[in-house]
């Protein structure tokens, strides 16, 4: 039977880097090729070394496929086709293919900066990488080569975020790559046709949680800022370049104006420009509401946020500030903090993941005296918060998305194994299909019974009709009996003679022969009289006929009697049947074993 | 050991036993872990357990507990293993019946925690952490170990199942130190004189192997033979020609079956046998295996198994030749007539009619042609000419032309535009360059790399590969006088229209060409003048303004290179008049980094170059500047290189000498400073030192300790002449402060006292004058004390110990849980 095989060299029950292999009609994909970023040696990568020993990655796998920007699910791009090495296909969204390497060389440029860091990619590699990638399209289907097929959904999450259905001849899995099922202030939410996939492979970031709406965070978000302003405090925002930026962007723009707010907001780095440019770009993939009012005014052009300067640092007054890096461990967000941090009327807001290590891990941990740099101590007395508004599907999104796509397994990944586990009974209890979780190396195999559509001629289907039969049914299958053959890449189910009569062939008999010998004292035409009778009373509804040639005739079953002229009691009876009539023939040797009735 | 973290370590052990916590990101615990190997390699570790009971405790505990998380069972385990690694560790933890009770196997095999596969293997860990002394060994052989890590080498896990297969060479490996037996290393020396009680470990495991090989299971049988490949590579002797005479049946039994599916797997065995002394000895047959392997060469198995064997360093030369003229056989039967068995021949046009066969053999063809290429192989019974014209010939398939008298190959079809083959075709024909009598065939080889350029439906990737194609053929073909012809006349009217490809892959790729080409031939005029009389420089001019970040850098490099070339030229002025304007305003405008970083780095090499600086004397100040300012710490990075290239060319009165003025060359020094003033260098070292990126800091502060030794080392300098205006420059409060903090006394007098005309008080002026000498700057600021600390900092990625336990700490006082988020 053929099978499916999925093995997570990353997100196999838990939320780190994303790098899932699959295997589907002897293709072999790689999906997403995330880093984790909480570690400087080679454990941030995936070890590509399971995949194949001696690092031809080229040679065993037939295209990757990036979901996303995040760098838990592309940080690992530029290490495997550049240092590992892979020359085939790479296939991401538009906006992907766009955005990424801003992501890459914003982490590369923060990797580098610290001490120790080796075997990291470099500025030209992710240019060299990103020359790999085939943009594709929502809904267009790409053909990676004759048998494997791609094509890419909405996934909401992030600009250009995608889920992709792989399709190998009629076997067929759906990768979600990370997803949400509600619409938010710039992305709308995900959707996919009904494909009935053999395995839906979906994240499960937030497995058991209904979250609460994000309105109500970014509520919470705005509330915290505005009190923080109006009391005269400052408020540092270490954010990425791009991504979580942008939608903070526009909440913050938005509320300003609504509410006529004076307090400058400034945004400390010139990356945005370019990362404003492609959410410009791509406003496609935004949600509608951002496209309706793009006629009138770009949402991405803004009024309130305004370029920063360091010198900015120590005006008197409110102020909020978007800096770079996003985890408070170096550059300009530092600078800021450590300026801001002695006083308790400002605010820190982290709103994304910090490495340990990192000033923004511990503050998040809520240390109050951090060590600087010459064992000077940093007293933390503003206020910190954390904020998320990261855009994942929770357990009704899940469910949802099944029903939707109806898959006829499900493997989930991305998530932490004890929330999986609750997630998997849900699943398994309500839609009645198998649900794996498979760990990091552990490789789930699924069998598929893959349906495989037959033609029916239509000559057979009126005689089938002919004989009385319902009307065809597509809710109802019944069984149709033909010759089911094999031209010019189609199966067909047509009658027996036009199969012959289609494949130029001619109909050859196949009979069976079987002798039985019996003791009768009479003559060899008195027997077979005997005979006659004898099945004449047995098979009532079976015509019989006695020819004068000295045979007798049961539907294809032809019987004579022959005696020997030594032995003239000792009768041997032929018979002699056709392939349709075994099972009278067999019947019918068998009685006459037996012996006639005397 | 820091006493600081040792004080910490006991509450770190209650938190992470303390079953009702959550447990700390799993990079906490994997640091942690590091820490204890670190102290362990400096074997601290006996030492740690001793001083530290909590350790025994936080195991002893972590055992019992049923509600244990799986993680830190897994630490557990580990660190278990690491801690026992000493026999003195060892004996403390036995004592309490510890280390039973962590590796017991019956207490594993029948609790839930066994499912979960990050236990298993932090168990195996645990045994290979141990594994570094005899009672380690008795130990695992004494509670029948290992019986469950055989078992574990078929376990449904990759990682699990590889480290099982680890542990078990590691325990083979262990048996045959040195300090165990008395074996020698020749082959098949002597039997294993090994403790009784050992020698039932070893068969236990070499017994294991041999069952698997001869198994119907093909999973077991996989594990092992990946056992056998690494006991082979990694064991010495006599393990390792005892095991491979128990499973030479089994193994032959499986080569001559030729099983798809095992043959990557069986070849690497035969590859690690190969580098070993069993590949000498008839006996061991290695070679027949390989030979069987290859078979007659008309399967998809035996051109695979040709391609391995042609990567083996150590190979006798017939199956290397074999090999050879079986993986030829497909590029042949495309492109010309093989010279090989009529029944072959059949079998491969068979399978060269499907697509997917013809190309996978074709791409098998040609990466091991590559690779033969790449060690310049000797090509005995085929000429290197006709091999490489069969490769041009199947990259002309691939661009759609065809040779008449091959159309009736099928194989032609599923050639056109095939971008895999055609890649792998042009990493070929590039490797091919390393013959030199291939240089009769440049004609068509520069042909038909131009045809693939000029296709354009030639896929990005396509492009590139036939440009590094193109350099390589180029560099080797440089003496011929029709080369310059080639490249002038017919190879930049093709890059030309390249550069306004759609794609900005290819107009990228067109430029980084350009670039490295134009270094290649730099001095050869006839190149220059191409290049001049081309129009080529004013369409590279004109890609400093494309739409792409890249492509502007590539652009930069580009008119770099050009201009660099174009020194010696007397009419050249234009083109660097022409060049320093637009670079300026890539500089100064450009949103993105890439193009800013390239126009410095441009700056620098255009400096390092031996003409004179005078032509871009007027930039200079403007790049610096603007550099310095930067939001990109990369391009402030670079400014710095640049300032430290200028700083060495205005220095050194002759090259090479930067130090020892002599009296007669003070004026110089003089003058090179006042140069280096008006260049706004100094303003830009200091801005720099108290940037917010510590490399930055860290550049600019080595840069000015070697002003700093430069101006002490010339004594009679005129420090007043070097005087620098404080007033609002950012680095203005900085020496103020370390001023004041140095002269608390003399400041606080001097402010009452304004005027002050000795030598001794100049300090004291720093904060009451608007200019400072330079002198006296770079004395007040410590500079040594900056660049230890700049040494020291780690971008505050704190990845001390004390810090890491400080966090597993405060994490564990935070009642409300971070839901962990993504980016």
């Amino acid at each position: 039977m053929p099978d499916i095989k999925v093995t997570p060299l990353g997100a196999g029950q838990d939320v780190g880097r994303s790098c899932i292999l699959v295997s589907i009609g002897g293709k072999n994909i790689m999906l997403d090729c995330g880093m984790h970023m909480g570690y400087n040696d080679d454990r941030r990568f995936p070890d590509f070394s399971y995949i194949t020993q001696n690092g031809r990655l080229t040679e065993f796998l037939d295209c990757v496929i990036i979901s996303h920007f995040h760098l838990d699910h592309c940080g690992a791009l530029p290490y495997m086709s550049e240092m590992v090495g892979y020359d085939g296909p790479i296939y991401m969204t538009h906006p992907t293919k766009a955005i990424c390497p801003i992501l890459l060389e914003d982490f590369r440029k923060i990797t580098v900066d610290k001490k120790g860091e080796t075997n990291f990619f470099t500025s030209q590699m992710i240019k060299d990488c990103m020359k790999k990638v085939v943009p594709l399209n929502l809904h267009q289907t790409i053909q990676v080569d004759e048998e494997l097929e791609i094509k890419a959904y909405y996934a909401g999450h992030v600009l250009g975020a995608a889920m992709f259905q792989i399709k190998v001849g009629l076997e067929s899995v759906v990768y979600t790559g990370d997803y949400n099922m509600t619409p938010d202030r710039h992305l709308g939410a995900a959707w996919i046709d009904k494909c009935r996939p053999d395995i839906l492979i979906s994240e499960s970031t937030y497995a058991t949680t209904i979250r609460d709406s994000k309105r109500c965070r970014e509520r919470d978000f705005l509330k915290k800022v505005h009190e923080t302003v109006e009391r005269g405090g400052k408020v540092l925002i270490p954010v990425f370049a791009l991504g979580r930026a942008q939608e903070l962007c526009i909440l913050l723009e938005t509320f300003w104006e609504r509410m006529n707010l004076k307090a400058p907001i400034y945004f400390s780095t010139g990356l945005t420009e370019k990362a404003n440019h492609y959410y410009k770009l791509f406003i496609t993939w935004t949600n509608q509401k951002i496209r309706k009012t793009f006629v009138q005014r770009n949402m991405f052009e803004f009024k309130h946020i305004k370029a920063f300067d360091r010198s900015y640092a120590d005006n008197p007054g409110p102020m909020v500030v978007f800096a770079t890096p996003g985890m408070l461990h170096a550059g300009q967000s530092l600078q800021i903090f450590k300026k801001w941090a002695g006083n308790e009327k400002n605010m820190v807001i982290m709103p994304g993941y910090c490495v340990q290590g990192t000033v923004g891990h511990k503050i998040l941990n809520g240390q109050k005296k951090l060590e600087m740099e010459g064992r000077a101590t940093l007293d933390v007395k503003l206020q910190v918060e954390y904020m998320s508004f990261s855009a994942h599907a929770d357990a009704k999104g899940i469910m949802q998305l099944i029903r939707m796509a109806e898959p006829r397994n499900m493997l989930l990944v991305h998530g932490e194994a004890k929330k999986m586990e609750f997630l998997k009974d849900k699943i398994e209890q309500e839609f009645s299909i198998s649900c794996y979780m498979p760990a990091n190396g552990e490789t789930t195999t699924v069998v598929t019974n893959p349906s495989v559509p037959v033609d029916i001629s239509l000559n057979l289907l009126k005689r089938e009709m002919a004989l009385g039969g319902p009307l065809p049914d597509a809710k109802r299958p019944r069984t149709m009996h033909g010759t089911l053959i094999m031209k010019d890449n189609s199966l067909r189910l047509v009658s027996p003679e036009q199969a012959l009569k289609e494949l130029g062939l001619s109909e050859h008999q196949l009979r069976f022969t079987c002798r039985v010998q019996l003791h009768d004292p009479h003559s060899d035409t008195d027997t077979l009289g005997r005979i006659y009778t004898h099945l004449k009373s047995i098979l009532k509804s079976y015509s019989i006929q006695h020819v004068p040639d000295g045979t007798v005739i049961v539907e294809s079953i032809v019987i004579k009697v022959t005696s020997s002229a030594e032995e003239p009691n000792l009768k041997v009876i032929l018979l002699s049947w056709s392939y349709q009539d075994e099972e009278l023939g067999s019947f019918l040797s068998t009685l006459l074993k037996k012996g006639l009735p005397s | 050991m820091d006493s600081e973290c040792l004080a910490l370590l006991p509450a770190v052990c209650l938190v992470l036993a303390d079953p009702k916590q959550s447990p700390p990101d799993d990079t906490s615990l994997e640091k942690l872990l590091d820490w204890f190997k670190e102290l362990h390699s400096q074997s601290n570790g006996q030492v740690l357990l001793q001083h530290q009971p909590c350790l025994l405790e936080f195991i002893s505990s972590v055992c019992t507990s049923k509600t244990t998380d799986h993680a830190i069972l897994a630490f557990t385990l580990k660190l278990t293993g690491l801690l026992a690694a000493t026999t003195q560790g060892f004996h403390l933890l036995e004592e309490g019946g510890l280390l039973v009770s962590v590796f017991e196997r019956e207490a594993w095999c029948v609790c839930d925690h066994w499912e979960d596969a990050s236990v298993r293997s932090g168990w195996l860990q645990g045994l290979l952490n141990m594994l570094k002394h005899q009672q380690a060994l008795d130990f695992i052989r004494g509670n029948g170990l290992i019986k469950v890590i055989l078992q574990l080498q078929n376990d449904r896990s990759l990682f699990v199942a590889c480290l099982a297969n680890q542990l078990l060479v590691h325990i083979l490996n262990f048996l045959t130190s040195s300090n165990m037996t008395n074996g020698s290393d020749a082959v098949g020396s002597s039997e294993l004189s090994l403790r009784p009680d050992w020698v039932s470990v070893s068969s236990e495991i070499m017994n294991a192997v041999v069952e698997a090989l001869s198994s119907e299971d093909h999973p077991q049988v996989l594990q092992g033979l990946r056992l056998l490949s690494l006991v082979l590579s990694q064991c010495g002797e006599p393990i390792r020609s005892t095991l491979w005479k128990d499973v030479l049946v089994p193994l032959e039994v499986l080569v001559n079956r030729g099983s798809e599916s095992l043959m990557k797997t069986l070849i690497t065995v035969l590859q690690a046998a190969v580098r070993t002394p069993l590949l000498s000895q008839s006996e061991y047959k290695v070679e027949v295996l390989l030979e069987a392997m290859l078979g007659d060469g008309n399967r998809k198995e035996h051109f695979q198994c040709a391609a391995l064997i042609l990567k083996l360093e150590k190979c006798p030369e017939v199956l290397k030749r074999k090999a050879m003229n079986i993986i030829l056989l497909p590029l042949q039967c495309v492109s010309t007539q093989p010279q090989a068995e009529k029944e072959i021949i059949v079998v491969l046009k068979e399978q060269l009619s499907q697509k997917a066969s013809c190309i996978s053999l074709l791409m098998q063809s040609l990466s091991s042609l590559a690779e033969l290429a790449h060690t310049k192989y000797l090509f005995e019974d085929i000429s290197i000419h006709s091999v490489t014209s069969s490769v041009v010939l199947l990259l002309r398939m691939c661009s759609g032309h065809c040779p008449s008298s091959l159309l009736h190959i099928n194989a032609f079809t599923h050639l056109i535009g095939c971008c895999k083959v055609q890649r792998c075709g042009l990493d070929t024909l590039g490797a091919l360059s390393v013959y030199e009598e291939n240089v009769d065939l440049r004609k068509d080889i520069f042909g038909v790399l131009l045809d693939c350029l000029q296709s354009p439906d030639s896929h990005a990737t396509v492009m590139k590969k036939t440009f590094q194609a193109i350099k390589r053929w180029i560099v080797e073909c440089l003496p011929f006088p029709d080369l310059l012809q080639f490249i002038s006349h017919d190879l930049f009217p093709v890059l030309e229209k390249r550069l306004c490809d759609l794609r900005w892959e290819v107009r990228d790729s067109t430029l980084e060409f350009i670039t490295q080409l134009t270094a290649a031939l730099n001095g050869y005029s006839g190149f220059t003048e191409a290049l001049h009389n081309s129009g080529m420089v004013s369409v590279l001019l004109s890609s400093l303004a494309d739409a792409e970040g890249y492509v502007r850098a590539s652009a930069v490099a580009a008119v770099g290179e050009a201009v660099t070339v174009s020194f010696h030229i007397v009419n050249n002025n234009n083109l660097l008049e022409e060049a320093l304007v637009q670079m300026m305003s890539v500089l100064s405008q450009d949103t993105e980094g890439f193009p800013r970083r390239a126009v410095v780095k441009v700056f620098t090499s255009w400096l390092r170059g031996s003409h004179p600086i005078t032509a871009l004397d007027s930039s200079l100040s403007s790049v610096l500047s603007l550099g310095g300012n930067d939001f990109d710490w990369e391009v402030k990075m670079h400014t710095l290189e640049l300032a430290e290239m200028l700083m060495e060319k205005t220095l050194t009165c002759c090259p090479y000498a930067i130090q020892n003025f002599g009296s007669s060359e003070e004026t110089h020094f003089t003058q090179a400073l006042s140069r280096l003033k008006a260049y706004g260098l100094f303003d830009l070292l200091l801005n720099s030192l108290f940037d917010c990126d510590r490399p930055v800091c860290e550049k600019a502060c080595g840069l000015l300790v070697k002003l700093r030794t430069l101006t002490a080392e010339t004594a009679d300098l005129n420090h007043s002449a070097f005087v620098l205006n404080v007033c609002g420059n950012r680095w203005e409060n900085e020496v103020q402060r370390r001023c004041l903090k140095k002269q608390p006394a003399k400041a606080s007098v001097c402010v009452t006292n304004l005027v002050s005309k000795s030598d001794e008080e100049t300090d004291c002026d720093l904060h009451c004058s608007r200019n400072i000498s330079l002198y006296k700057i770079l004395q007040i600021l410590d500079l040594d004390d900056m660049q230890r600390m700049l040494t020291l900092s780690s971008d505050h990625v704190v990845n001390s110990p004390r810090s890491l336990m400080e966090d597993i700490l405060s994490a564990a006082q935070q009642s409300e849980e971070n839901i962990v988020d993504c980016y």
